[in-house]
């Protein structure tokens, strides 16, 4: 297993280069950078723009910028300067993070904690009129945008004459020390994110969970144990589910790049202090060591999730063995 | 001259009058009456909105309408734009006098003015805050365009702890105006920045990063908090020099909110929700919150002149250099650029693009502007007519000669070309659909060619459009944008060929009344007397107007929405918002 693991981390490296270079050729592909955005304002003679792209090694070739980057992160695990915050980018990502993993965990527990009994309940109440309540939900939430969701239920709020909209908090209690009174109104707030972006995820996991479960229901083991006399209960959770909820465990480990970059546009129409929309103002800018960072650690989370779903798979699964 | 030396002598004693001083020793400054509606009430918090979190809290490091935002409240200038008259007042220069060759500025500084921390503020500060950021050009947000006079920067040398004397190479119109824009820092703070190897290092100064009590101000109100992405507060800064005409220390409030809010419709939620004191709005929100206003809702919309950069005045440009050499003959014929000025409806484009909330002129000075402003253009604008511009067009001999609806060129082809401006601007899409109607309407085929802002900006300065919808921001004075409207000069984009390759301007290259106009800028340029000023800026206003290098079209209103609660913000005699953080109170 310990092999395996070492295999699977080295074998990470040679697929991060290539999709660093692949980025990186992606942002340099976009026209204008970083100091085109200036020639706009009122405050800045071109002349600067020129120097400024000069003292940010803007005018050497693209290649040049590349291994530049790399080398910093090679030898002395420097990830760059953003061009905007004049500071490293790990210590900018790092700030966001807190909000971001808190936000993405919520939205995930809420969306897999309803998503799974509810799958398991249309499965056993297959063209039940519950059922039906659920899969017509669920496919609007599939089909309305994240944001425009999040526009609706905040108008809703508002046209009731409430005023928990946009951000995480009220006014008050942005920075304020915690306290029960804080809790709550982060719960005022965090419902709206949790319902608009959770329930677009939910949908997908309960037509997959539903449909799994119909499927091994149909299996000859299931036959065998409900024949030899097993409880109902015994049959469906013991049996059944356990087997039905393996190709759950690997999307799991694919949503683990969400957690830092999912939902950008619900970010911004929510005014989350989450990265999407730092990144999102980075990549319009140009700011072209943010994004690959950002990028990076994207691609990094992605191939641990896999890995962990994975081992999750092993785990749950004992005719799963990689050796 | 000897009108400017008494004009000067006057203006000296008015303002050392104007600065009284105290038993610390003082030298007080009492808010212009302008800015003040009634005494206010101390207390309360104020709350703004913010489009976007700031980059950092250096003014001078990072090019950022934030930190401009948010420092603006925290740093002081050597003299101060009155944000309604636009006139220059004594801020932390508390007079000044202008030698009679008007190569030297002496400035007399305000005495007894404390750094937030309780530092003393002396020309030491001044000196540094010139030497290392306002003038040097490694600061991303520096202002060497500003300071370079004849190709030579102005220097800076102190007196004693209390003078500065700023020694230009040549005389130098705005000079006092542009001491304005140009915030003195504390030198006991960023000292330590300074990196002899590394003259950029002065940028990672004051970085989002800095523990806030580190970063001190002069004006009304310090840093108090940043929470990343969400809000920046500031408080009351106690050492405060501004007074009102009661003699109570400004400001009112005891803190400044800026609450970071990046989407518009959020903003308007939070504003009706009461989360937020006032928001600048857009036109098309406007029927919405009027109603609710007049349904007895807590905020009241006004809507002022234009006195701000921005929204900025859109104009219409052809490109004089384009390769095509017919449409080349044509867009640098004048009476072609007429016949398009006949075109475009403005009347039509305040009613529909606008909500009716805009102004015609859409020149470069704002007509609120009084030291500026030439009046006499208005008369010069040509009127909305479709035959007029057909007319024109018949006399210069584009016709329809093979009857398929479209004029020809002199080449034969088609009269057709691609026009070009930014996607996510609406106003500006909006007004070249209405243009292309009414281009087509006569005779001459366009093709819309909408690209992102910023890239709107690149495309011009190659060179590579044909006509443009484009927009800058007003100034108070004419010579902050002369790199636009001078010929020769790197933004003036529609006729590049007055520009060398090492951006010298070709004078050969100019038309006559582009020659004259650059001569009226290098006048005015050098001219200490504002009146002479006036007369210099007066004439390329009109050239501008009969000649039509670009066609200007219109300019928004100023639109804000203000709680109802909020003291100080109002709509003065001459239709100005007035809303200065400095004497807004909570009632």
């Amino acid at each position: 297993m310990f092999n395996y693991i070492v295999r699977r981390i080295l074998s990470m490296i040679p697929l991060l280069i290539l999709i660093s270079i692949l980025s990186f050729t992606v942002i340099k592909l976009q026209p204008g950078e970083f100091g085109s955005q200036y020639f706009n304002n009122p405050r800045v003679s071109p002349e600067t723009v020129i120097q400024l792209r000069k003292r940010l090694g803007l005018d050497q070739p693209a290649y040049r910028q590349y291994l530049k980057w790399v080398k910093g992160i090679i030898t002395e695990g420097d990830f760059g300067y953003s061009f905007a915050y004049k500071r490293p980018v790990a210590e900018l990502i790092w700030e966001r993070m807190g909000w971001t993993v808190t936000v993405a965990s919520a939205t995930m527990l809420f969306t897999w904690l309803l998503a799974i009994p509810i799958g398991i309940y249309s499965a056993t109440h297959k063209y039940s009129f519950l059922d039906y309540i659920f899969t017509f939900i669920g496919f609007i939430g599939i089909s309305i945008p994240n944001f425009f969701l999040a526009l609706v239920l905040m108008y809703l709020v508002l046209a009731q004459g409430g005023t928990a909209v946009g951000g995480l908090f009220s006014n008050e209690y942005i920075g304020a020390p915690w306290s029960w009174a804080k809790l709550l109104d982060l719960l005022k707030h965090i419902w709206i994110p949790l319902i608009a972006i959770g329930t677009a995820g939910m949908a997908g996991l309960i037509r997959q969970m539903r449909g799994n479960l119909l499927d091994v229901l149909g299996r000859q083991y299931v036959q065998t144990a409900r024949a030899k006399g097993l409880k109902e209960r015994v049959v469906i959770y013991k049996h059944a589910v356990r087997n039905a909820i393996n190709p759950l465990i690997s999307m799991l480990g694919m949503q683990l790049p969400q957690l830092i970059s999912g939902t950008i546009i619900s970010a911004i129409v929510l005014n989350l202090p989450t990265m999407g929309p730092f990144f999102y103002d980075a990549l319009i800018n140009q700011d072209q060591y943010l994004v690959m960072t950002f990028l990076m650690f994207s691609a990094i989370m992605m191939l641990v999730g896999n890995l962990i779903a994975d081992l999750l798979l092993a785990w749950v699964d004992p005719r799963i063995r990689y050796d | 001259m000897k009108r400017l030396v008494l004009t000067i002598l006057t203006l000296t004693l008015l303002f050392s009058l104007a600065g009284y001083i105290t038993a610390e020793g003082l030298e007080k400054k009492t808010v212009s009456p302008e800015i003040i509606n009634e005494i206010g009430q101390y207390g309360g918090k104020y709350t703004l909105a913010l489009t976007s979190a700031p980059q950092s809290f250096n003014y001078y490091g990072a090019i950022d309408w934030n930190i401009f935002v948010i420092m603006g409240n925290v740093l002081d200038s050597l003299t101060d734009e009155n944000p309604v008259t636009k006139e220059v007042e004594p801020s932390l220069a508390k007079s000044w006098q202008v030698s009679k060759d008007g190569t030297v500025v002496t400035l007399n500084l305000r005495k007894g003015v404390k750094w937030s921390d309780g530092h003393p503020f002396t020309a030491d500060d001044v000196i540094f805050t010139f030497n290392h950021l306002t003038l040097n050009p490694h600061a991303e947000a520096n202002e060497v365009n500003r300071y370079q006079i004849a190709g030579e920067m102005v220097r800076f040398e102190k007196k004693d702890d209390y003078t500065v004397e700023a020694i230009l190479p040549a005389p130098y119109g705005p000079f006092i105006k542009i001491l304005a824009q140009a915030p003195i820092t504390p030198k006991h703070k960023l000292e330590k920045y300074l990196d002899p190897d590394n003259p950029g290092a002065i940028n990672q100064a004051w970085s989002t990063g800095t523990d806030l009590k580190d970063i001190v101000g002069t004006g009304p109100f310090m840093l108090k908090e940043y929470i990343t992405d969400q809000k920046v507060v500031l408080e009351r800064n106690p050492h405060s020099w501004l007074y009102d005409s009661a003699g109570n220390q400004l400001p009112y409030l005891d803190q400044l909110v800026y609450l970071i809010v990046k989407n518009n419709e959020v903003a308007l939620a939070k504003l009706q929700a009461g989360e937020i004191d006032q928001l600048q709005i857009k036109g098309k929100d406007f029927t919405t919150l009027k109603k609710a206003e007049l349904a007895g809702a807590s905020f009241r919309v006004l809507t002022g002149s234009p006195v701000n950069p921005t929204p900025s005045p859109t104009h219409l440009s052809f490109n004089f250099d384009v390769e095509n050499e017919a449409l080349r003959e044509a867009f640098r014929n004048l009476k072609f650029r007429q016949a398009m000025d006949h075109l475009i409806d403005r009347d039509r484009i305040i009613e529909e693009v606008y909500n009716t909330l805009a102004i015609k002129s859409g020149m470069p000075v704002v007509p609120t502007n009084k030291a500026f402003y030439n009046p006499e253009i208005e008369k010069l604008r040509r009127e909305f007519s479709l035959e007029k511009a057909s007319q024109l067009l018949d006399q210069l001999g584009y016709l329809d000669t093979d009857n398929d609806g479209i004029r020809e060129l002199k080449d034969g082809s088609d009269f057709e070309f691609n026009l070009m401006t930014a996607v996510n601007l609406q106003d500006r899409v909006d007004i070249a659909s209405l243009l292309k109607d009414n281009l087509e309407a006569v005779g001459i085929k366009v093709n819309l060619n909408l690209i992102k802002s910023g890239l709107v900006f690149d495309k011009a300065l190659a060179g590579e459009f044909e006509a443009m919808i484009m927009a800058f921001g007003n100034q108070s004075d004419p010579q902050f944008r002369k790199a636009i409207w001078q010929p020769g000069r790197a933004l003036y984009y529609w006729h590049l060929s007055t520009m060398s390759e090492d951006k010298k301007p070709i004078l050969q290259n100019m038309y006559p009344w582009e020659l004259e106009v650059f001569n009226k800028f290098e006048q005015g340029q050098v001219t200490m007397d504002p009146v002479k000023r006036k007369a210099y800026y007066d004439d390329w206003q009109r050239i501008y107007a009969e000649k039509l290098p670009v066609i200007f079209i219109t300019k928004g209103m100023d639109l804000y929405v203000v709680q109802n609660n909020i003291g100080n913000y109002f709509l003065n005699d001459d239709n100005i918002i007035v809303r200065v953080t400095d004497t807004i109170f909570k009632k």
